[in-house]
């Protein structure tokens, strides 16, 4: 329909719809991801939904892993207990939640059209980005990728979709590396 | 004005009952989606009690028409519900989407106009019983 009327893919990318279920990621990561305000969030609520056995619903950081698991992991069981015991005695469930911690494991449906889509792969896959938040848009670039492949091609961190680092001086300087890193499958190396 | 749909997302009913599942149970969205897909039932017993009211459930789809209209009569409609998009592809043929809840939103509070109508008659009959059964409910 694009070349009939001369218009371009990206005219077209807003009346495409995608939804993804994000899974396993932690509260901190989601506060970003509903930041993104033209997209639709479905997520758990912590108000309906109990987290028991918080020990083996939390996201810990590779860093917190090497440097702080021991005083980490103490913590986050003293949360839990005291979460329970706080439900025990008859705290609801919306008032018991207000000490479960930013690593919380949360779950979520994100809808999003093809062009809100680039805007958040241009921001989100950046090296610059958090590495949670950086994971889950590779994992969506990597599934809108499979489902349309030629509308995606150029979808990927602004560097990538601009041709230059729109960052200033906060760039990480390595462009290229991140163009490889971001070139679809059967292209030749960009010039 | 005439209006058409052309196209819209798959499994819009089970997607609907799988937001609301993702808020409330413990279960995954992915699995949730899975097991939904095959069970009409359950989705329709899910959307028959949806007590929600704010209609976010319903944002997670898209339907899309081509439509013959002025630009006054186009911008009638954006003025209405800016969450329609519109992409002009020659004179006065446009292409437009929306998700459902925004459709539903525009029919509730524009009753009786030519666009509401038409959207009404566009939409297919399985689609137009999500809009009876929850419709008076969205916000």
């Amino acid at each position: 329909m694009a070349s009939g009327h001369g218009l371009k893919e990206a005219d077209l990318l807003q009346h495409l719809s995608f939804t993804f279920a994000v899974e396993g990621i932690s509260r901190a990561c989601s506060h970003q991801l509903v930041r993104h305000r033209l997209a639709s969030f479905s997520q758990k609520s912590q108000r309906y939904v109990e987290v028991r056995r918080l020990g083996e619903h939390v996201v810990v950081p590779k860093t917190v892993e090497e440097r702080a698991e021991k005083t980490f992991g103490e913590f986050i069981e003293a949360l839990g207990g005291f979460y329970d015991r706080m439900m025990e005695s008859g705290v609801p469930t919306e008032d018991a939640r207000f000490i479960l911690p930013n690593a919380t494991e949360t779950s979520l449906l994100v809808t999003m059209d093809g062009r809100a889509l680039y805007h958040f792969f241009g921001l989100r896959c950046c090296n610059r980005a958090q590495w949670e938040i950086r994971a889950v848009a590779d994992g969506m670039l990597s599934a809108v990728r499979a489902l349309e492949p030629d509308l995606f091609r150029g979808a990927g961190p602004y560097c990538f979709q601009l041709g230059y680092c729109p960052e200033g001086r906060f760039t990480c300087g390595r462009m290229k590396e991140v163009a490889e890193k971001y070139r679809p499958p059967n292209e030749g190396e960009a010039l | 004005m005439r209006l058409e749909l052309v196209t819209h997302t798959t499994d819009i009913e089970a997607m609907i009952a799988t937001a609301v599942l993702t808020t409330t149970s413990k279960s995954k969205p992915s699995s949730l989606f899975r097991r939904l897909k095959k069970d009409p039932e359950r989705v329709a017993n899910i959307l028959g009690r949806i007590e929600v009211q704010h209609g976010s459930v319903l944002d997670h789809n898209r339907l899309c028409w081509r439509m013959e209209a002025t630009d006054t009569e186009v911008l009638e409609v954006l003025l209405r519900h800016r969450f329609f998009s519109f992409t002009r592809l020659d004179g006065s043929d446009w292409l437009l989407s929306s998700n459902l809840r925004t459709a539903i939103r525009y029919v509730q509070e524009n009753e009786g106009d030519p666009f509401s109508e038409a959207l009404i008659g566009s939409i297919p009959r399985s689609l137009m019983a999500i809009l009876d059964e929850i419709g008076g409910k969205v916000r």
